[in-house]
């Protein structure tokens, strides 16, 4: 028989071989039984190993290059920020214990906690304040400066950063956070381009290990504020594979968290894992560019609007986890404005009449949908257009991000995870020099003096919600968005991982323990 | 050639079933029972008397995608095919007959597009100018050219070094009369052989592109497309993924049992293997005969 691997007659040595065999054998199955005794949670040494797929892995390890998008979740597990937000999604003290306003609100004094240090050594002090605001400010690439406008200047004394503000802003303890302002090591600093590939913060972890855009490995820094209360040793963090494949991870124990697709809800939920819903501020929206024709029209723009049956993204992309929203984040956001909800109702066959108004007939209107990659709301897109006569090409740009943040697309979709400060969730849409109005510099009428109303009323104020929501009414007055539906956070996680704090669009591992390990 | 190919079952089988492939790209996009881009409020319906195959994630039905997909997959994996052809087999005739610098130049050329990965080479491409498929089927065909070209520059080597070649060119015979009347018939079926084997090649790397989102503007279905998108829904419908998968590899083992059968029936080889087989089927006939006889 060619090709055959064994010998034809039994070797001399079979009888020595068998229990060469067994052995292996034995070993195979007391090493697997063993492995499972382990756990999924610990490693060697029985220390609790947080193992996260993420698919927001980091492309940018420096936080004012990787600005305040939803990958500031897996920063933060290296960087601390002057404040946090709690479960109300209000600002709590993080590295800065206090702060407080002058009487006229136009200047914030941040009082650090003493005796706190980078992991390079440097102390945590104003001065470090000072230049990670002027680094986000000033840096060349950095992606906070127009979250900034508000901050004139930064004195620094001693553990005290006293912010100068262009304008009366009580928005600022929200906004310096940990998605505008994760502060780096400003020896580490020095060199951006260095400190992209080796961060180095203040926050509950350290970076032992990075391979770029695929693996970071950590472990838990003693010298955090809240040390105590971070139960967790190491992290693994991986950049996810395939979706599909996440939840095969999560049962085989290659990791025990990770974020996952909602079709990947019910796979994870039979497998036995935890699967819940993180809240968050998440918004989709249809990006028109209002400067270039045919949205330059009026009657086409509403055309579209009407033509938008929101429920079908929340029900083919969000297996019953999401929800409609028509404004720039979820319903029962405090930002949210019930008087303009459903403004603009699903109604194809006003869009079908706008579209005739406008010198339009079926067929005669083309579009081209600029998006990064493939993504199923483009579709939808197209065949809700396709149905009042609007035909979209879809057309796939790997490097989108340039031609869309420079607002030279006309047609786009844009997905946000929101942000802690309402104020800057608006003006990022609204506001004439917002990163995701495709229309710069178009701003809605009245809007700026909405938006700066609000920065003057204190977050305590009783018509705080009043005057917030009437800002988002003056931003929806915007042509250039059209807001389609609210994504889930979902995550799944092993059982063996605690409850995490319900803060709104963060993931907190403070209190968050991983049963089996110690 | 076609008759002796069809003299073999898997002749048959191998033509038979690229026969059909063929069809359904030419006829596919007609026989769709519906539009394969309209969509629908019945997601990730299983089979049924309206959807033959189910509905996907969007609701639009499988079967008319599959149909309307195929033309796309077997379009690319013949540029592929066709694009190394003309790219290999040309200059591997003409390396034996013009000089030692072309045969030179193009021997290195050939071991230079050896080395390049043509799928990352078609990833690279699609980037640079743009995501269409035509282009990246048009530069993964000239990676795969060197089999051509090699394939080509032996068989003409060995007709080249036979006598009856030299005496022509002793008596006057121009090269291009000696390609034509000699070299191209026996090349011809080592090329044949090539060609089966590169579509297959050719229909793998499509697949594998689609299959990563690359080359297609989507919502246009594609085999390897709907492969990827069903694996997403694997715990809906874990059968989806069996329909493309089977599609493709039926396929592709179709095409390279073309290419085996085609290398069993060319050249000397070919016409014996033809000859035993008949003769084998006639000696079966004769004693058939004679045994029904006996029983009477």
């Amino acid at each position: 028989m060619p090709g055959r691997l064994m010998p034809r007659h039994p070797a001399p040595h079979a009888s020595r071989l068998r229990p060469t065999a067994l052995a292996t054998v034995l070993l195979t199955v007391l090493v697997g039984a063993l492995s499972a005794c382990g756990g999924t949670a610990s490693s060697a040494g029985g220390a609790a190993t947080l193992k996260w797929a993420s698919s927001y892995f980091p492309t940018h390890w420096d936080p004012v290059v990787g600005g305040s998008g939803a990958q500031f979740r897996e920063l933060a597990l290296v960087y601390a920020s002057l404040t946090r937000t709690d479960e109300t999604g209000k600002a709590v003290p993080d590295l800065a214990k206090s702060w407080e306003y002058n009487s006229k609100g136009d200047e914030i004094t941040f009082h650090l906690r003493p005796g706190l240090k980078f992991s390079d050594g440097l102390p945590v002090d104003g001065a470090a304040v000072k230049a990670a605001i002027e680094r986000a400010k000033k840096q060349k690439n950095s992606a906070l400066f127009g979250d900034l406008t508000s901050i004139k200047s930064v004195d620094a004394s001693g553990l005290d950063a006293v912010v100068h503000l262009t304008q009366v802003d009580y928005q600022i303890p929200q906004l310096l956070g940990e998605r505008v302002l994760q502060i780096a090591s400003p020896k580490a600093a020095a060199d951006p381009g260095k400190l992209d590939q080796n961060p180095v913060g203040a926050g509950p972890f350290t970076i032992t290990q990075l391979i770029p855009g695929t693996k970071a490995v950590l472990r838990k820094n003693p010298n955090y504020w809240d040390a105590k209360n971070i139960h967790i040793d190491n992290v693994e963090l991986t950049s996810a594979p395939d979706a599909s494949t996440v939840v095969s991870g999560l049962q085989t124990g290659v990791y025990n968290f990770a974020d996952i697709e909602p079709s990947q809800a019910a796979a994870a939920k039979k497998a036995g894992l935890d699967v819940f819903v993180q809240p968050g501020f998440n918004a989709s929206n249809i990006s028109l560019n209002v400067n270039k024709a045919p949205f330059d029209n009026n009657k086409v723009v509403d055309a579209v609007r009407h033509a938008i049956n929101r429920q079908e993204f929340v029900d083919k992309l969000t297996f019953g986890y999401g929800q409609v929203t028509d404004q720039p984040f979820p319903k029962g956001y405090v930002a949210y404005d019930p008087a303009s909800q459903n403004n603009y109702p699903y109604d194809p066959g006003k869009s079908k009449k706008l579209l005739a108004e406008a010198g339009y007939k079926a067929g005669d209107l083309k579009l081209d949908l600029v998006i990064p990659a493939e993504d199923p709301q483009a579709e939808i897109v197209q065949s809700q257009l396709a149905a009042v006569g609007i035909t979209v090409t879809i057309k796939i740009d790997k490097n989108w991000a340039t031609p869309f943040f420079a607002k030279n697309l006309t047609f786009s979709l844009y997905s946000t995870t929101g942000r802690d400060s309402a104020v800057q969730t608006l003006t990022a849409h609204f506001g004439p020099n917002g990163p995701l109005n495709l229309s710069s510099p178009y701003e809605p009428a009245g809007f700026e003096a909405a938006v700066a109303k609000v920065r003057r009323t204190p977050l305590e104020a009783p018509d705080y919600t009043t005057v917030l929501r009437a800002a988002t009414r003056a931003g929806l007055q915007s042509k250039a968005l059209v807001f389609t539906y609210s994504a889930p956070n979902l995550i799944a996680k092993s059982k063996a991982i605690s409850r995490l704090p319900k803060i709104p669009a963060h993931i907190d591992w403070t209190g968050v323990t991983i049963s089996g390990s110690k | 050639m076609m008759r002796r190919i069809l003299s073999l079952t898997s002749g048959r089988i191998a033509l038979g079933v690229l026969a059909v492939i063929a069809l359904l790209a030419l006829l596919g996009p007609l026989l769709a029972p519906q539009d394969p881009l309209a969509t629908s409020g019945h997601t990730l319906a299983n089979p049924s008397s309206a959807h033959w195959l189910g509905t996907d994630n969007l609701g639009r039905d499988v079967l008319s995608r599959l149909l309307d997909g195929s033309r796309v997959s077997v379009a690319g994996s013949l540029e592929v095919a066709l694009t190394a052809l003309v790219v290999g087999a040309i200059p591997g005739i003409l390396s034996v007959y013009l000089g030692r610098a072309f045969e030179w130049v193009t021997l290195r050329l050939a071991d230079t597009l050896v080395a390049l990965p043509f799928l990352l080479f078609a990833v690279a491409v699609i980037a640079l100018l743009g995501n269409g498929l035509t282009q990246a089927m048009l530069v993964t065909g000239a990676l795969v050219s060197p089999l051509f070209y090699r394939v080509s520059r032996a068989a003409t080597l060995a007709v080249a070094r036979s006598q009856y070649v030299e005496a022509a060119l002793i008596s006057g015979a121009s090269i291009g009369w000696v390609v034509r009347r000699h070299v191209w018939a026996k090349v011809l079926p080592s090329i044949a052989v090539a060609l089966a084997q590169t579509i297959g090649v050719g229909f793998i790397i499509v697949s594998s592109l689609t299959f990563l989102g690359i080359g297609i503007q989507p919502p246009k279905p594609t085999w390897g497309g709907l492969l990827a998108s069903d694996l997403g829904y694997l715990s809906y419908q874990p059968w989806a993924p069996l329909v493309p998968a089977l599609l493709i590899m039926v396929t592709v083992w179709a095409a390279n049992l073309l290419a085996d059968t085609l290398r069993d029936v060319s050249g000397e080889a070919g016409r014996a293997l033809i000859n035993n087989r008949k003769a084998h089927a006639d000696r079966r006939s004769k004693s058939d005969l004679v045994t029904t006889g006996g029983a009477r």
